[in-house]
């Protein structure tokens, strides 16, 4: 049974060649079933073996990422492959066809990797530049229509000035350009300081995105650019040398390279614009056939090829991960000469399994090196395997919930397999309403029954709730049992069975010998003491259930003790733990089940709180209402040795365990001084990465006089121990009794839903019953609605995920700290399946 | 009670610089860093820390220079994103943080057209951290005028203050009947080095008075504590350079730079002004800060400016010593909490942190042997807590 405790494992040691251990791990991946141990964990990834390898993968997948953006920008949708089994083996084939030591496809993979993407990022660079030099010439022509509009014909018609000082003639000069619409202010600042004011600058936006609209929609790149200016600078003064034109010159250009030489006649602009015109149609043109190829060889990557029903670039990637999880792997083992060796945990029995994947690495090795071995090995005493369970879509979410709280230790009882039961069957109690827990039944059924369709619509609410649907419709079963239990229908009782009480002169009488076949009578919700009934039953109910739970988990401990062969805990723990649970609160359960079975007469109904503490208080006085019928004095009897055996168990637990390990401790002082095997250095810190000479040495001789080291423990020790048994024993009688109170949560949730549920049902529904004609239908409509609303937003949603919290809670601290050690690790099998499934998608 | 409502405001900010915290890199990478055989290598390991993102679109054969900027870029970024979270007098207190390096920049700016460097590379050399859009207009600048570059371009920036000030400082300071001749002889003879320093010192003067007036008392603790032994250490550099430096002939000259030179706040101010002013030697200097012991024990180690020729690569120069003391102070504030001395620390200990790694890559690509003392030459930041 691999379920109720981990599968056992096996230790092993692996020793590779160094010329097929690309072979032999790669069959090894495929069978996904070693746990490999990172022979030495401080060693810096940066200095094992294979970290060059790693990083050529890590490079290799950067590059397919830049590619990928550019696909995505291209809207090319890739094929994403689904079937990593099917991958895998078309993997295989590929290697089986080459011909070539099977790590060497990974260099072909990396240069055909690198070419594509360098020839693609040229393509792409090349259109990027030639967009940009239409932007360029766009802008200059926009510029120079502007400025032809701004500065009219007059500019050109200027003449020499015959006199200088004339300043009617004065010439003036112009400067046209293009700055970033931010810089607008300060270029305008600038101009007025430098100029002093005597320049006349005027700067108009640029809007270029309506002139050549149409080339970026044929294009799709998302190319962001800065809204622009242009700026005309009328300035007095032509001459070439006057030094503020040289000093403008040099402020503009600090601004922008993108200064525009104008025209000096009408002709020479007519002929810029047509010479511009000429030079965008062209540029256009070419960017179409760049854009053409680019496509193509863009096209190439996303059709399928080899067979393998996903796109090449996918093809690719998986590939280049399958190698790098490869070469991680690898660098787990230690290189010793030529060979590796490493450790691993194996599933019991698959022993044989491995052996013949190592077979077939010889085989399908072409340089026929020998292959790998394993060898069983006796772990390391301070090593525990790791828990492995074979889980199925059913047990998943189960296992998950255990798993939250921490991984099962190996072979230990795992709680998950109860907690497929028990969670489902607590949230039932606390969620208890036959309508509800049918709809919330329902949600789950028509999950496990659509599933096919469900997982194709990924938006779906229902999508989501796949992986739990077995886990809803278990929920939803027992909320609609519990429901039938409390017989509470949206908080109306159902006359499923008959009353057994019919009224007789204003008064309820009940028929002789009726019993109300299951669940509760709905006479009781007709009746006054309705709330006080369903209580004091509810909380009955729940204590009953908690406190068999709790001694369920008690005895799942002695079941532990048992199979690890811990006597030592089973008598010294388990046996006084249980005695005290059954004695104090399985007694009261006793109790309350004998009080529900009997009749008793007036003024002589017994109250079990007072039996209870009595039973502390005045362990010497018979009480005046038994809950034994006329049998007192029995009754104190029991009481008595109860009390004396729960008084008893506490020391019980406390004392011997601590006292039997101590002295055992002492003999055990006198084997220490033998010469035993120890690591020789005792804990490197991550820090100390180069070893220090002297170090070393103190290391050594630390190990050598190892004894001292050991006492100093043994004494350390043994405080720990008390310390340990006495946290450990408060909080087993303590918790005993805040755990039993704790279970009151069942009836708590209960009640708040059940009155949540009258409250709606009372104000939308009942109230408004009594209006009628059209508008009391309209009304009643309406309400309904409100009351569908609420149902739905507060009982099935918040409620569903309240009560499945405190269900988790009482799984978690309740239940599971009776036995449950959870200090575990999972077991991750080097799996190329597993790993694959993971990246399937981007 | 600004403890209390310090969160309000500035908590975020406060909160994102002490995830930051675990960006620093510890005494074992530096370790490890040292250990790397070539600057491929280095590259790689930087990758796994903190600064993978900035540098993973280069080749791996990186130049230093490109390595700087990409590490300033990603402090830049952080401080930028850091500026964007925070509001009212936080934003102000950056700010002028940030003022430092941009007067770095414009001086770089200048010292690089006065050497006919060309602008662009000028422009990819300058400090991302020191960034302002009226940088790339300093090609204005025409030979030495630094007047009209002021009233051309640097009027409307954050530095313009200074600059202003600076200008009307060192022409007050020519003789009464001067010309526009003497004006631009001073222009010309002014060293770069010597406009950074000035400038620095009324960037210090007057970020103190801001700190002083508008922050909040527990940062304002923290941070006049910091800027006092700042202002200290510039006080003590500049002495400590002007001893028998040539440029500087008489000895009236000296005292007048000096007095220009080292700033009017800290410890040593008023009091030990006219001291210090007047040393000459460095034992005179020793005897002048005598009244902080903690100065007095720097100094202690420094070596004779007198012998400047005699300094190599081990002799643990002024600076070093002092940039020691620094970063333990700073790490030391970027402990405390509910101040903006945070924010100053950090930016200071990065920058300390880039330093490091440059210069542990200058000494890598050269290829020195491992024993050489220079190795040992780095400053980690917090590593002089928990010891």
């Amino acid at each position: 049974m691999s379920f109720f405790r981990s599968k056992k494992m096996k230790y092993y040691s692996l020793v590779i060649p160094r010329e097929s251990a690309w072979v032999v791990m790669d069959q090894l991946g495929r069978l996904g079933q070693l746990h490999i141990i990172d022979y030495d964990p401080l060693l810096p990834m940066m200095n094992r073996p294979f970290a060059n390898y790693v990083k050529r993968c890590d490079d290799a997948l950067f590059k397919l990422n830049g590619i990928n953006t550019l696909l995505k920008q291209f809207k090319k949708n890739l094929i994403y492959c689904n079937d990593t089994q099917k991958l895998l083996d078309k993997f295989r084939d590929i290697q089986n066809l080459r011909q070539k030591p099977g790590h060497t496809y990974f260099d072909e993979i990396e240069l055909e990797i690198e070419n594509k993407k360098n020839n693609i990022q040229e393509m792409s660079n090349n259109l990027q530049n030639l967009l940009d030099r239409v932007d360029s010439i766009t802008e200059q022509k926009l510029v120079l229509e502007k400025a032809k509009e701004i500065l009219g014909k007059s500019i050109f018609s200027q003449s020499t000035p015959h006199n200088v000082n004339d300043y009617q003639q004065l010439k003036f000069g112009q400067l046209i350009g293009v700055i970033d619409k931010e810089d607008e202010n300060r270029f305008k600042r600038i101009m007025f300081r430098i100029t002093k004011g005597n320049a006349w600058v005027n700067i108009v936006d640029l809007l270029p995105e309506k002139q050549h609209h149409q080339i970026k929609n044929q294009i799709d790149l998302n190319r962001v650019s800065q809204p622009r200016c242009l700026y005309v600078i009328i300035y007095p003064g032509m001459n070439d040398q006057s030094t503020m034109k040289q000093k403008l010159l040099k402020v503009c250009d600090s601004f922008c390279k993108n200064r525009i030489e104008y025209p000096n006649s009408e002709e020479a602009m007519e002929n810029r614009l047509k010479d511009l015109n000429n030079q965008i149609n062209e540029t256009q043109s070419l960017i179409r056939m760049t854009k053409k190829q680019l496509e193509i060889s863009l096209d190439e990557l996303v059709r399928e090829k080899n067979g393998c029903n996903c796109s090449y670039f996918e093809q690719l990637r998986l590939y280049v991960l399958k190698e790098k999880y490869l070469y991680i792997n690898l660098n787990y083992l230690t290189m010793q000469g030529s060979i590796f060796t490493g450790y691993f945990w194996l599933p019991d029995g698959l022993e044989v399994l491995v052996e013949d994947k190592l077979r077939q690495a010889i085989q399908n090795n072409i340089d026929r090196f020998p292959t790998g071995q394993i060898q069983e090995m006796k772990p390391k005493s301070d090593i525990l395997p790791p828990t492995y369970f074979n889980l199925n879509e059913v047990i998943i979410p189960f296992q998950e919930i255990v798993n939250t709280y921490g991984v099962p230790r190996y072979q230990e009882i795992n709680p998950g397999i109860f907690t497929i039961i028990t969670f489902p069957f607590l949230f039932g109690v606390m969620f208890a309403d036959i309508a509800h827990g049918f709809l919330l039944l329902l949600t789950g059924l028509y999950v496990i029954f659509w599933k096919k369709q469900l997982s194709k619509q990924t938006d779906s609410m229902f999508n989501a709730m796949i992986p739990f649907r077995y886990i809803l419709t278990l929920m939803g079963f027992f909320a609609f049992y519990n429901g039938l239990i409390y017989n509470d229908y949206l908080s109306i009782s159902l006359n499923l069975f008959g009353s057994c009480y019919h009224p007789k002169n204003e008064e309820w009488e009940r028929t002789l010998n009726c019993v109300y076949p299951f669940g509760i009578d709905p006479v009781w919700l007709a009746s006054g003491s309705s709330l006080n009934f369903m209580n004091s039953y509810k909380m009955k109910l729940s204590v009953i259930l908690g406190v068999t739970h709790m001694l369920f988990g008690i005895l799942l401990k002695g079941v532990n003790n048992l199979y690890f062969r811990n006597y030592l805990d089973f008598f010294c723990e388990f046996i006084p733990q249980l005695l005290f649970m059954a004695s104090t609160f399985g007694w009261m359960d006793f109790l309350i089940i004998l009080k529900w079975l009997n009749v008793y007469p007036d003024k002589f109904d017994p109250s079990i709180i007072e039996t209870m503490i009595n039973q502390v208080l005045k362990p010497m006085d018979e009480t005046s209402t038994p809950v034994f019928l006329n049998n007192a004095s029995f009754q104190l009897q029991i009481t008595q040795v109860l009390t004396i055996i729960a008084v008893l168990s506490i020391p019980w637990m406390l004392l011997p365990k601590p006292l039997i390990l101590g002295s055992s401790q002492k003999k055990h002082k006198v084997s220490f001084s033998e010469p035993q095997y120890q690591k020789l250095v005792q804990e490197r810190q991550g820090s100390e990465l180069e070893i220090d000479p002297q170090q070393f040495r103190k290391d050594l001789q630390s190990a050598a006089s190892g004894k001292s080291i050991e006492q100093s423990e043994v004494e350390h020790e043994s405080g720990e121990i008390w310390v340990h048994q006495m946290i450990e024993t408060i909080e087993f009688v303590l918790g005993g009794i805040s755990n039993t109170a704790s279970y009151l949560r069942l009836w708590a949730l209960s009640l708040a839903h059940g009155q949540l549920a009258e409250v709606f049902y009372d104000m939308c529904i009942a109230g408004k019953l009594d209006m009628g004609g059209i508008v009391g239908g309209l009304m009643g409509g309406y309400f309904y609605i409100v009351f569908a609303l609420l149902t739905f937003g507060v009982l099935m949603m918040m409620d569903v995920m309240e009560c499945f919290l405190h269900a988790l809670r009482l799984h978690w601290v309740e239940f599971q700290s009776k036995f449950y050690k959870a200090d575990g690790y999972l077991f991750v099998g080097f799996s190329y399946n597993q790993m694959l499934s993971e990246h399937l998608k981007l | 009670m600004d403890l209390c409502v310090f969160g309000v405001d500035d908590g975020y900010a406060e909160a994102i610089i002490r995830g930051l915290r675990a960006s620093f890199l510890t005494e074992a990478q530096y370790q490890q860093m040292k250990n790397c055989a070539s600057i491929p290598e280095l590259k790689s390991f930087l990758e796994e820390t903190d600064y993978q993102n900035c540098l993973q679109a280069d080749n791996p054969q990186i130049p230093t220079s490109i390595l700087r900027q990409r590490l300033k870029k990603k402090l830049a970024d952080e401080f930028e994103y850091i500026e964007a979270q925070s509001t009212g007098t936080l934003t102000k207190y950056l700010f002028h943080l940030r003022c430092r390096f941009m007067i770095d920049n414009v001086v770089n700016m200048i010292e690089g057209l006065k050497n006919k460097i060309d602008i662009e590379i000028l422009l990819s050399n300058i400090d991302p951290l020191g960034w302002f859009p009226e940088i790339k207009n300093i090609k204005v600048l025409e030979g030495d005028d630094y007047s009209s570059l002021y009233r051309d371009v640097l009027i409307d920036t954050p530095i313009g203050v200074y600059f202003m000030k600076f200008l009307e400082e060192s022409i007050e300071n020519l003789h009464e009947n001067r010309t526009l001749n003497d004006i631009q002889n001073l222009f010309r003879e002014m060293k770069p080095e010597y406009i950074r320093t000035s400038l620095k010192k009324m960037w210090l003067e007057d970020f103190y008075s801001f700190c002083e007036s508008e922050l909040m008392p527990t940062s304002q603790e923290a941070l006049l504590e910091l800027l006092k032994f700042e202002a200290d250490f510039k006080t003590v550099q500049v002495i400590y350079n002007s001893i028998g430096n040539r440029d500087l002939n008489t000895a009236a000259k000296i005292i007048t730079t000096r007095k220009q030179l080292c700033p009017t706040i800290g410890n040593l101010y008023p009091d030990c002004e006219k001291v210090y002013l007047q040393a000459m030697t460095l034992d005179a200097l020793r005897e002048a800060v005598k009244g902080c012991d903690n100065y007095r024990d720097l100094l202690k180690d420094a070596p004779d400016p007198l012998k400047r020729e005699e300094f190599n690569v081990q002799t643990k120069t002024l600076d070093d010593i002092m940039y020691d003391d620094e970063c333990r102070r700073y790490a030391l504030s970027f402990d405390g909490q509910g101040s903006y001395g945070v924010f100053y620390a950090y930016l200071k200990l990065k920058e300390q942190e880039i330093r490091n790694i440059i210069w542990l890559a200058e000494m890598i690509s050269r290829k020195l042997a491992k024993n050489h003392p220079g190795w040992k030459k780095i400053i980690i930041p917090f590593s002089h807590l928990g010891k």
